[in-house]
């Protein structure tokens, strides 16, 4: 019963015969971290007025010729149950990491390992944004690369990306990277 | 051979999509679950889990119907990837189906339905209120204003079971005239009928209900029950106090919108029927309802915010009062004709249609008699208590 069940998801799931390639990307991190904000100016939209998420936003970005649809989830503790919930047919997982909120490091460190434990992000490329690049105190993305043992990962393709989401910079940077990596991936 | 297949399996699916099988389900859980979904930018968690289960339901329906026509999963995709269902006309048919796969397009669905639910409901208030009050028109959110609309109904109704009653009142002294008037053709028991009647007339308060029972053929004999007690109750106590008062009029003031745990049905129909108490108190109980009314309108909620059952409550309420209304613009008419027929009468010429009345009448006191036996008998045993 449950194949069938599976089956005629995907049946359904080919009936919408877009020509365009669609990508889910889901995007994560703690509170705080930027990633409503990278998701607006992702989508060029206004980054002034965002609060803090309590469900989820998602956008549509074209970029290299497919759809990425960005699926942006609340990050307070009270909402990272459910995070599972989001991570079916993920095709890439964007890390979002505050760099200049240095006493949460660890913690931010524990939520993604656990990520990458996931069953149904076994194999799912990620990409790491060092945000907040803007601010004078951020810790440079080398040295959070090494403090997330991210040269450990070895089951899958990974980057780290300094960036600033209320300025932009370095935000189009990480989007050539997933482009690139899942234009590979997927061929 | 394999097109032809596609094709009559096309027509089958596209039939099932808009049969009652595929449609009630699915309207029905939209309508359900649409609540929750509005237009803001930021989705709810809990939208979720409500995709979740519309994927379940709308995976069970498909299965079924696929077991029932006797295709497959492949035969489906074939179809439904036919240039035939690529037609405008046929996305939007699939377009339930395909936001299982889609969440931005159930929910676009679901949103819709939700606005759509909400025009009907500010449809129907409009239409059966005359216009909209203005804390939803402006999407203001006033409770006062509420309250404002829900005293002006009440007061409207008292208004109006006042003229009721009056009317009602009126006519049992047409009654009265009639049963002189036809006291010769029905023999039976003139005398008695016509000091029945004579009774009412110098005891008008007393006997108001038996009045106007004898307009409403059609009431329940429940109402009646209660609109019997409550008279009998208002006129023992000359001047109800505000928690006698009270004690019908919790369970009768406007119980939609603030208390939908109660039955609107039965609370609903005793508003008019008890304000058409006596005249002497129907003066205090209206200011006890009024204050009553006011205190309970301390609900602080806009009419959108309302939950459906209550705001169907509303709705429900709104229907009754424009009933009322109708029934009153009825009676009124029926009064003005009764008018013209009653100067005639007091000169003893007799016009076509006093002709025709008495012949009702001896019927309709009979019925008349029967239930001021039983109004009395009620209201002795009220007052007993």
């Amino acid at each position: 019963m449950g194949e069938a069940q599976k089956g005629l998801l995907s049946v359904i799931e080919k009936l919408k015969g877009s020509t365009e390639q669609e990508v889910r990307i889901v995007l994560l991190g703690l509170d705080n971290a930027g990633k409503t904000t990278l998701l607006k100016s992702l989508a060029s939209e206004d980054v002034n007025t965002i609060t803090p998420t309590q469900g989820f936003n998602i956008k549509s970005v074209a970029s290299h010729g497919m759809k990425l649809n960005v699926w942006d989830i609340g990050g307070q503790r009270k909402i990272r149950p459910f995070w599972k919930k989001y991570l079916e047919n993920t095709d890439l997982l964007i890390y979002v990491i505050d760099s200049a909120d240095k006493k949460r490091f660890e913690e931010t460190g524990l939520e993604l390992s656990e990520l990458i434990d996931e069953e149904n992000l076994k194999g799912v490329p990620v990409l790491i944004f060092a945000n907040k690049q803007d601010l004078a105190t951020a810790s440079p993305a080398s040295e959070i690369a090494e403090g997330l043992n991210l040269h450990t990962y070895r089951d899958r393709e990974w980057q780290i990306q300094a960036c600033s989401a209320v300025s932009g910079e370095g935000v189009q940077d990480g989007m050539n990277w997933i482009c690139n990596n899942i234009v590979n991936k997927k061929k | 051979m394999a097109e032809d297949d596609s094709e009559w399996v096309i027509e089958s699916i596209v039939g099932y999509l808009g049969s009652p099988e595929w449609v009630i389900p699915v309207t029905d859980f939209m309508e359900n679950k649409c609540t929750v979904f509005d237009d803001e930018d930021e989705n709810k968690l809990s939208y979720t889990e409500i995709h979740a289960q519309y994927k379940k339901l709308v995976e069970k329906l498909l299965d079924n119907y696929m077991q029932e026509v006797g295709i497959n999963e492949q035969q489906f995709l074939d179809a439904c990837t036919s240039p035939f269902a690529k037609s405008k006309t046929l996305q939007s048919v699939f377009q339930p189906v395909l936001a299982t796969d889609d969440f931005q397009m159930f929910r676009s669905l679901m949103v819709q339905k939700n606005m759509e639910l909400q025009l009907q409901a500010l449809r129907v208030i409009k239409e059966r209120n005359g216009a909209l009050p203005e804390c939803l028109t402006d999407g203001v959110d006033v409770m006062a204003e509420l309250q404002e609309q829900e005293m002006k109904i009440l007061q409207e109704v008292l208004k109006k079971s006042k003229e009721e009653y009056d009317e009602e009142m009126c006519r049992r002294m047409r009654s009265e005239e009639e049963v002189g008037s036809t006291s010769s053709s029905c023999s039976d028991k003139p005398v008695s009928e016509s000091r029945e009647a004579h009774n009412a007339m110098t005891a008008p308060s007393q006997h108001g209900n038996t009045a106007k029972v004898s307009s409403k053929p059609t009431k329940k004999e429940e109402s009646k029950t209660a609109a019997a007690g409550s008279a009998a109750k208002s006129s023992s106590t000359s001047k109800p106090k505000p928690d006698s008062g009270s004690n019908g009029v919790e369970s009768r003031v406007l119980p939609a919108v603030r208390a939908p745990v109660k039955s609107s049905e039965p609370s609903a129909s005793l508003i008019p029927e008890s304000t058409r108490q006596s005249s002497s108190s129907s003066q205090s109980t209206a200011e006890v309802w009024l204050e009553e009314a006011h205190r309970e309108a301390g609900f602080t909620k806009p009419f959108v915010e309302l939950t459906t059952s209550q705001q169907e409550e509303l709705q429900q309420r709104a229907t009754y009062l424009r009933q009322q209304r109708d029934k009153l613009h009825a009676l009124k008419k029926e009064q003005q004709k009764s008018k013209h027929t009653t100067t005639p009468v007091e000169s003893p010429a007799t016009t076509t249609t006093t002709n025709t009345i008495p012949e009702i009448s001896a019927e309709e006191k009979k019925k008349l008699q029967k239930r001021k036996h039983l109004a009395d008998k009620l209201k002795e045993e009220v007052i007993k208590k």
